[in-house]
């Protein structure tokens, strides 16, 4: 790595004497292109051959022979599969729906009204993205089975008829709702924020009332954010497993994710079947991501402002209580209620509750479950293995973004633009159709990497590194350039320049995209699901099978230890890089 | 169309900090501007100049005092009155401009008359009249990002004028333009609200701009008018050391009043030395007072008649090109000077002489 690195300085520096080392930089950026195909194209390309194919490939090996688009347009038109394509567009069309209204108007009652406590609100209101989604539906599933939730029970012993039911497409629709509104709070909120005040004041002075101002001026110019967000909550509900795995499994509503599982636990597994799910889930995301580029770069609203200025907050007099109040509703709902759901179905002997006094009566309480769950060896060696491969793809992701984002943004090297797109390519892939992909690469491969921690460390890589690349490029761009030129007019080498210069001052963002890397593979469902072997079984898919074997108890009390290592994980990312972690914490579900 | 505005004594407190601290960011500030007269309020930043503006436009509640427009009440916060901007019928340019982002220049010029409900055909030719106004007729159909911040700015111009309002704000315009668009902005701005007749008041921090824009000037200072006057007589008779440091007055010559003849008085100054200057209002025989001087006022050898005329060592020349600045050593202090030309007459170490003819000399309380 020495020798290449220091190779595309050259590049820089057409006129030195070293000119005739010319091809030193063409050897790094291929060494790069070699291990992004290796990572993101050999993966891809393998899944797609998986969903044009019908030979087994645990069985026959790779063929090319029967390549056919014939083969995928008979799964494409197969009706379990139209079925399953439907329920997650209505699931996550539902679900983007109810993040827009509750995401913008609280983005509307932090930024732009007089509502007290607001800073709380907002900090609160982003809780729910670090909780994994598995962990949301099983805290879901707790407080509103139609049988035995928390909720219907309480509404029973009021004497209500009335059942919450979410075990139904309404009750995913919900859960995606109240657990992707922080996104569309995030975007709406910095658009409201930076606009510029005086838009507004031109209008009211131009004599347009307030509403008419909202609709014209306000409005419209928010909408790119609006828009980018919406589809971007999209995409990331659609690429959820745990959820619909958890609230649509038990009412039999099957979605794309839950219905490419269902595919390759069948006996025999029909892994072309998946492949070929996995590519129209992986076409729809696409199609999503590419529609969101477009918005944020088609129009640039951004205009000159001479002064720094503050949002306009609006004097909503009494009527600020209502505002607080609402707020406080939603921080029940999503964030309250959930906890307690886990914290008494975790602690208590059964879940079952007599009356509303038993619920405090304290003799049902005890620790069972968590010594049942450490009891288990399984348990253990599930966090242990979760921590292997996090530490194999924090220290594996870190370097290869921080090699990436280098030569990016900083190096004159060939071919940085195709780099800067394969880097890319993964925004558009759901962790799921990764998992998928990394199946395909390596199930046929004798002694290959198959049920080893480095096939789920590479998947997660490959998965996370649009996310890393971009929070390290961000990082390097903030080091002023002449900084590495001094560096090198006083004689370093292009690697001395950068282990001397750019990597101190690069650290706090190459440490903080490690351990959110870190944090992002442990937590990480999706691909694992396909990917993991008895020895490598890791947390997230442990606790996926506590769920599948029906014991709630020891669900919950996993649960509530898995938030608890992200909760002391995530303060301590945050702490390192004041609040960058939680933007992309979010993004990837 | 255009109307007189009232301002009296507008007060606006704020509170700031922990503890709070009530200041006040407008400080009983009254005036009048008449129909038809631009009155440009020039100050450093943070004197208040914007904040008065913006209770002018209705934007800020002043906490006490009056605004009337054209005989009109429309803030008086202990009558309970404050008419919204919307109904103001006021005119405002924006310093970041303001020019909505997501529509064209004539939909932008246009949005004023729509929400007055203007009838199409009255409506569309008051938006080209406006655009031949600020000469930006062919480009009616342009999205206004694509503009320049110039044309940007005269949109933003067109827009505020196109309804006639009975006054028009200007709240430091030109301040986000490059150096040489804003001379030339500059110019014209005049021109254009002098053609329409507009009552305009005008901010900014920029002395050239106010004398060049303004038919009166004032000046503002931790949120009091210190003085209210036309450019002319800010700059020949500030009315405090402060307003004549602020529009060039750099030069202070500390000294005692020996004399009071009424206008004009001596003062003891440097060596012994007297000198003949005019006297600001509350200067006192025997006290303290420093003498203002322009560097552009101080006349070079040859002087051969008139009061006040001194031997001067050229202590350093800062050759600047169209002129030339000297650091003269008078009167025991050091004193700058400015010649005007491309020529510089004197070299560093010559000894001149120097008059200081008593009509620029303005001796204020010290």
């Amino acid at each position: 790595m020495n020798a290449q690195a220091s190779s595309h300085a050259i590049g820089a520096m057409k006129t030195t004497a070293r000119q005739e080392r010319a091809w030193m930089p063409w050897t790094w950026s291929g060494m790069l292109l070699i291990v992004l195909a290796f990572l993101v194209l050999y993966p891809t390309a393998m899944l797609l051959i998986g969903a044009l194919t019908t030979t087994n490939p645990v069985v026959e090996g790779y063929k090319l022979s029967d390549l056919s688009i014939g083969n995928f347009l008979t799964v494409a038109a197969n009706q379990n599969v139209a079925y399953a394509l439907m329920n997650s567009m209505i699931a996550c069309g539902g679900g983007t729906v109810v993040a827009l209204v509750i995401g913008l108007s609280f983005a509307w009652v932090v930024v732009r009204t007089n509502t007290p406590c607001k800073g709380l609100i907002a900090s609160a209101g982003m809780l729910p993205l670090f909780v994994p989604p598995l962990v949301a539906g099983v805290a879901w599933a707790i407080l509103g089975s139609p049988k035995t939730g928390l909720i219907n029970l309480v509404l029973a012993k009021l004497g209500i008829d009335f059942r919450f039911d979410l075990y139904s497409m309404s009750g995913m629709i919900f859960v995606f709702g109240i657990y992707y509104a922080p996104y569309v709070y995030m975007f709406t909120a910095a658009a409201l924020r930076n606009m510029d005040p005086s838009l507004e004041e031109a209008a009211e002075i131009s004599g347009a009332s307030a509403a008419r101002t909202m609709a014209t001026v306000t409005f419209p110019l928010i909408l790119p954010a609006i828009i980018s967000s919406m589809l971007l909550s999209f995409v990331v509900m659609l690429g959820i497993y745990g959820i619909p795995a958890v609230l649509g499994a038990p009412a039999n509503i099957p979605v794309l994710t839950t219905y490419i599982f269902a595919l390759t636990a069948w006996s025999p597994p029909l892994y072309n079947t998946a492949a070929a799910v996995a590519v129209i889930l992986m076409m729809v995301t696409g199609l999503m991501v590419y529609a969101q580029q477009k918005v944020l770069t088609g129009r640039s609203f951004t205009t000159v402002a001479g002064k720094a200025f503050r949002p306009r907050s609006l004097n909503l007099g009494p009527w600020r209580f209502l505002t607080l109040g609402l707020a406080i509703v939603y921080l029940l709902v999503v964030v309250v209620l959930p906890s307690i759901a886990l914290i008494i179905a975790a602690f208590r002997k059964f879940l079952f509750i007599r009356d509303i006094p038993a619920i405090f009566d304290m003799k049902q309480y005890g620790w069972q479950h968590f010594i049942k769950m450490f009891d288990n060896p399984l348990t253990v060696q599930s966090m242990i293995n979760s921590m292997k491969v996090g530490l194999i793809t924090a220290v594996v992701g870190g370097i290869l973004s921080f090699a990436i984002g280098y030569t990016i943004t900083r190096s004159q090297a060939p071919a940085r633009r195709t780099i800067d797109m394969i880097t890319t390519i993964p925004v558009a892939i759901p962790g799921l159709v990764i998992g998928v992909a990394y199946l395909w690469a390596w199930i046929g491969l004798p002694g290959g990497l198959y049920g080893t921690f480095w096939i789920l460390a590479l998947a997660f890589v490959a998965r996370f590194l649009p996310d890393t690349v971009k929070a390290l490029s961000t990082s390097l761009m903030q080091i002023h350039r002449e900084l590495e030129e001094a560096a090198w007019i006083c004689g370093r080498s292009l690697f001395g320049t950068i282990t001397s210069v750019v990597l101190p001052l690069a650290r706090p963002g190459v440490v903080a995209a490690m351990t959110l890397l870190f944090i992002l593979s442990i937590r990480e469902l999706g691909s694992s699901l396909f990917l993991y072997s008895s020895g490598t079984m890791v947390m997230a898919v442990q606790l996926l099978g506590y769920y599948e074997g029906g014991n709630i108890g020891i669900t919950a009390a996993f649960s509530l230890v898995q938030m608890v290592l992200l909760a002391v994980l995530i303060s301590f990312t945050n702490y390192l890089s004041r609040g960058a972690a939680q933007g992309s914490v979010g993004r990837s579900g | 169309m255009s109307s007189e505005l009232h301002v009296d004594q507008l007060r606006k407190v704020f509170t700031t900090g922990k503890p709070p601290v009530e200041k006040a960011a407008v400080d009983n500030v009254t005036f009048t501007i008449a129909a038809g007269e631009i009155v440009v309020l020039l100050g450093p930043s943070g004197c208040g100049k914007t904040t008065t503006l913006r209770c002018v436009a209705g934007l800020e509640h002043p906490t006490s005092g009056q605004i009337r427009i054209g005989g009109t009440m429309y803030t008086d916060p202990q009558a309970g009155v404050l008419v919204p901007p919307r109904n103001r019928n006021l005119g405002m340019v924006f310093q970041s401009y303001a020019v909505w982002p997501h529509m064209t220049v004539r939909q932008n010029v246009a949005y004023p008359l729509k929400a007055r409900g203007t009838p199409k055909a009255e409506l569309e030719k008051a938006v080209m009249q406006a655009l031949d106004l600020v000469e930006l007729a062919s480009y009616a159909d342009r999205p206004v990002t694509q503009l320049s911040g110039g044309q940007m700015q005269r949109v933003a111009l067109a827009r505020s004028m196109v309804y006639q309002p009975q006054i028009l704000l200007l709240d430091e315009p030109l301040s986000n333009l490059d150096a040489q668009l804003r001379l030339r902005l500059r110019d014209d701005l005049r021109q254009i609200i002098k053609r329409v007749g507009l009552t305009a008041l005008y901010v900014t921090h920029d002395q050239t701009e106010a004398v060049v824009l303004g038919d009166r000037i004032g000046v503002m200072r931790d949120g009091k008018l210190l003085q209210l006057d036309t450019p002319r007589e800010i700059y020949n008779h500030p009315a405090d050391l402060f307003v004549a440091g602020f529009t060039g007055a750099s030069n202070v010559i500390e000294g005692r009043l020996v004399s009071n003849d009424g206008a004009f008085g001596t003062v003891a100054v440097g060596d012994n030395q007297r000198l003949t200057a005019r006297l600001a209002a509350g200067v006192k025989v025997d006290a303290a007072v420093k003498i203002a001087l322009r560097a552009d006022n101080v006349l070079m050898a040859p002087v051969t008649e008139g009061p006040n005329r001194f031997r001067a060592t050229i202590d350093a020349q800062h050759y600047q090109g169209t002129q030339t600045v000297y650091q003269l050593g008078l009167l025991g202090a050091r004193i700058e000077a400015m010649e005007v030309g491309s020529s510089a007459r004197f070299e560093q170490g010559a000894t001149i002489e120097v008059g200081l003819p008593p009509e620029i000399c303005w001796a204020y309380p010290g």
